[in-house]
C-alpha cells in the first residue's frame, strides 16, 4: 500500500523553523485531517513531501521513495496546494491536457475529472473567469486527473459554496473507501471532523497529535452531563456531596462536569430522584483542537475564545 | 519520464497562453509588416546609399528581435504566475528534465519562426526593389538569413534563461529592450572595442556581407551563443535550488 512517510523532517528558513523535527506516517484507506493553526508548518510539509522545497533535514516519501525519483508522479499523488496555481489565461482543459500528457495519462481522464468536478460545462472557458469555487474544483480535478492512490488537498473546502463543501465530503469519504491514502489540511475543524477518520495536529512545526478523530475528542476535552429533573434542589445537593461541579445552564437543565451519564443516572437513581433527561455532551473537534493548541497558538490574537461556546452549526 | 511526452507538454504550455504563442507569431507578422511598409515606400531611396547591401536586406529584424524577447520571456513567466510552476514540478519532478524540455521548446519554436522570418522578409523585401535587389546567390545572403534564424533564436533564449533567474517577463523585457534599443546602440558607437561583444551586436555580424570588426559572422553569432549559455546556466542553477 501506500502511505506518506514523514521522517524527522526539518525545514528552517532563515532563522525560523516551519517544521521541527517532524515524523509521521500518513496511512492509506482513511481520510487524515492535518490540522495547526496559521504558520503551522502544514503546507509547508506538503510542499516538502512534493520535493518543491528541499527539506533542512530529515526525509518524506511515498510508498517508500522520495517524490522527485517517482516515474510519472501523477499516477501515484494527486495534490491540491494552491487553487490560484493555474495560469490564469489557459482554458480549464488545456491546463489538465497539457498536465496529462506530460505523464502520458490517457486523454479520456482530462474529460472524466472535468465530469466528475462539475466542470464539464466550463471547460474551455479562460480559468481567469472562473470564481474561487471553480478554481477549487479545477484544483481538485487537477488532483484526480491520474486516479493517483495517494492525494494531498491543502484546504479543498476554500471558496467552495455549502453543496460544494457536501460534495467535497463525500468525495474525501469514497476516496479513502477506495483504499487510497487521504491527507486534507484544514482549518475548518468542525468540518473536518465530519470527514476525517484520523488527525496530524501541527504546532509551530512540530507534531502536537497523530491519534484517530474520536480519540483526540475524547483525550482533549473533559466528558460532561446534562440532566433536566424535576427536583432541581435534591439533584445539585446530591451532587455537590458526592464532589461533583454543578451548574444550571440556561435552560433550567444542569450541567455536571467531568462526569459520564451512566453515573449521574445511577446516583439519582439510588436517591430516588426523577431525571427527566439525561445526555452525554459530545465535546466537538474544534473545542478538543482549541484545548490542545491554545498555548501552542503562534499568534495571540489568534486564541480562542472560551471554549464552552456551543458548537456551529 | 518520458522525454517526448514532457516535450509535447511545454509545447501545449506555449500554445495554451496567448502571451507566449502571441509573440511567438509576432516575430514573424512584426518583421513581414516592417518589410512591406518599409521596403515598398523608401526601400529603392534607401538601397544605392552604398551600404552593405546583404545588411541593408534585414532591417526588420530589429523588430523581430523584440518580438522574440518577448516569446522567451512570456513562455517563462508563465511559470512564475500564481503558483503554476508548483503544479509543473509536480508533473515533472526531475528540474533538469523540466529545464531542458522549456529550453528545448523554446529554442526549437524560436529558430523555426526565426528562419521562416528571416527568408520571408529578404525575399519580400528584394521583391520591392526592382534594379537593386540581390537574390539569395548574392554572397552571404543565404549564410545571414540562416543566421538571423539563428540569432532570434539565441535572443528569446537569451530572454527565456533571464526570466527562469529574474521569474517575471515585465522585469526581463524592461532590462533587455532598453539594453538593445538605447544602451547598446549608444555604448557602441563609443566604446568601440569591448561593445562589439554585446549579445545583439556580435551576433549581427553574420548579417553583413562583409562584417567591418574583428569578429567573423559566425564567430559573432557564437559570442551571442555563450551569452545566452550562461544565462540559461544560471537560470538552471537557479530552478535547481530555490524553494518553490
Amino acid at each position: 500500500m501506500t502511505s506518506i512517510d514523514v521522517k524527522d523532517l526539518t525545514k528552517e528558513y532563515g532563522s525560523t523553523r516551519a517544521v521541527d523535527r517532524l515524523t509521521c506516517t500518513v496511512e492509506p484507506g482513511r481520510v487524515t485531517g492535518f490540522l495547526g493553526p496559521n504558520g503551522a508548518g502544514k503546507s509547508t510539509t506538503m510542499r516538502l513531501v512534493l520535493g518543491l522545497d528541499r527539506p533542512t533535514s530529515g526525509t518524506a516519501t511515498v510508498g517508500g521513495h522520495p517524490y522527485t525519483a517517482l516515474r510519472e508522479p501523477l499516477r501515484t499523488v494527486g495534490a491540491l496546494l494552491d487553487a490560484q496555481a493555474a495560469h490564469d489565461s489557459r482554458t480549464a482543459r488545456d491546463h489538465l491536457r497539457l498536465l496529462a500528457v506530460s505523464n502520458r495519462l490517457p486523454a479520456r481522464r482530462v474529460d472524466e475529472v472535468l465530469q466528475e468536478t462539475g466542470l464539464a460545462a466550463v471547460a474551455r472557458r479562460r480559468i481567469r473567469t472562473f470564481s474561487l469555487g471553480m478554481r477549487q474544483r479545477l484544483g481538485i480535478a487537477t488532483a484526480l486527473l491520474g486516479d493517483p492512490p495517494v492525494l494531498l488537498l491543502d484546504e479543498p473546502a476554500n471558496g467552495l459554496d455549502p453543496e460544494g463543501i457536501v460534495w467535497i465530503r463525500h468525495l474525501l469519504r469514497r476516496l479513502a473507501r477506495e483504499g487510497r491514502t487521504v491527507l486534507v489540511s484544514s482549518h475548518l475543524m468542525n468540518e473536518t471532523a465530519a470527514f476525517a477518520d484520523h488527525l496530524v495536529v501541527l504546532g509551530r512545526g512540530r507534531l502536537l497529535a497523530d491519534t484517530p478523530t474520536q480519540d483526540f475528542i475524547e483525550q482533549h476535552s473533559h466528558p460532561r452531563v446534562r440532566v433536566r429533573t424535576s427536583d432541581p434542589t435534591r439533584l445539585r445537593a446530591t451532587l455537590l456531596a458526592k464532589g461533583y461541579t454543578v451548574a444550571e445552564d440556561d435552560d433550567g437543565r444542569w450541567v455536571v462536569e467531568d462526569a459520564r451519564a451512566e453515573q449521574i443516572g445511577a446516583v439519582a437513581a439510588r436517591e430516588g430522584i426523577p431525571v427527566l433527561e439525561l445526555t452525554d455532551e459530545r465535546a466537538s473537534l474544534e473545542q478538543a483542537y482549541l484545548a490542545l493548541t491554545t498555548d501552542e497558538a503562534e499568534f495571540a490574537a489568534a486564541a480562542p475564545a472560551s471554549p464552552t461556546i456551543p458548537q456551529e452549526a | 519520464m518520458s522525454v517526448t511526452a514532457v516535450l509535447h507538454s511545454e509545447w501545449i504550455k506555449i500554445r495554451s497562453v496567448r502571451a507566449s504563442f502571441g509573440s511567438l507569431l509576432a516575430v514573424h507578422a512584426a518583421t513581414l509588416a516592417v518589410t512591406l511598409l518599409v521596403y515598398a515606400t523608401v526601400g529603392r531611396a534607401e538601397a544605392d546609399n552604398g551600404n552593405d547591401p546583404v545588411f541593408g536586406a534585414f532591417y526588420a529584424i530589429n523588430f523581430a528581435q523584440i518580438a522574440a524577447l518577448a516569446f522567451g520571456a512570456t513562455a517563462v513567466s508563465s511559470e512564475y504566475a500564481g503558483g503554476a510552476l508548483r503544479i509543473s514540478l509536480s508533473a515533472v519532478p526531475r528540474r533538469g528534465l523540466f529545464y531542458a524540455a522549456k529550453t528545448a521548446i523554446v529554442a526549437t519554436a524560436a529558430l523555426a519562426v526565426g528562419l521562416a522570418t528571416a527568408f520571408t522578409t529578404f525575399l519580400v523585401g528584394q521583391a520591392f526593389l526592382g534594379e537593386y535587389a540581390i537574390g539569395l546567390g548574392e554572397p552571404g545572403a543565404l549564410r545571414a538569413c540562416i543566421g538571423a534564424g539563428i540569432y532570434l533564436m539565441l535572443m528569446a533564449l537569451l530572454a527565456a534563461g533571464l526570466t527562469f533567474l529574474l521569474r517575471s517577463a515585465v522585469l526581463v523585457l524592461s532590462l533587455l529592450i532598453p539594453f538593445l534599443l538605447i544602451v547598446s546602440f549608444v555604448i557602441g558607437d563609443v566604446a568601440g572595442g569591448a561593445a562589439a561583444y554585446l549579445p545583439d551586436r556580435a551576433g549581427q555580424q553574420v548579417l553583413y556581407q562583409t562584417p567591418a570588426g574583428d569578429i567573423g559572422p559566425w564567430t559573432g553569432l557564437a559570442v551571442t551563443a555563450l551569452w545566452a549559455a550562461a544565462v540559461l546556466l544560471a537560470g538552471g542553477r537557479a530552478v535547481h535550488r530555490r524553494d518553490v
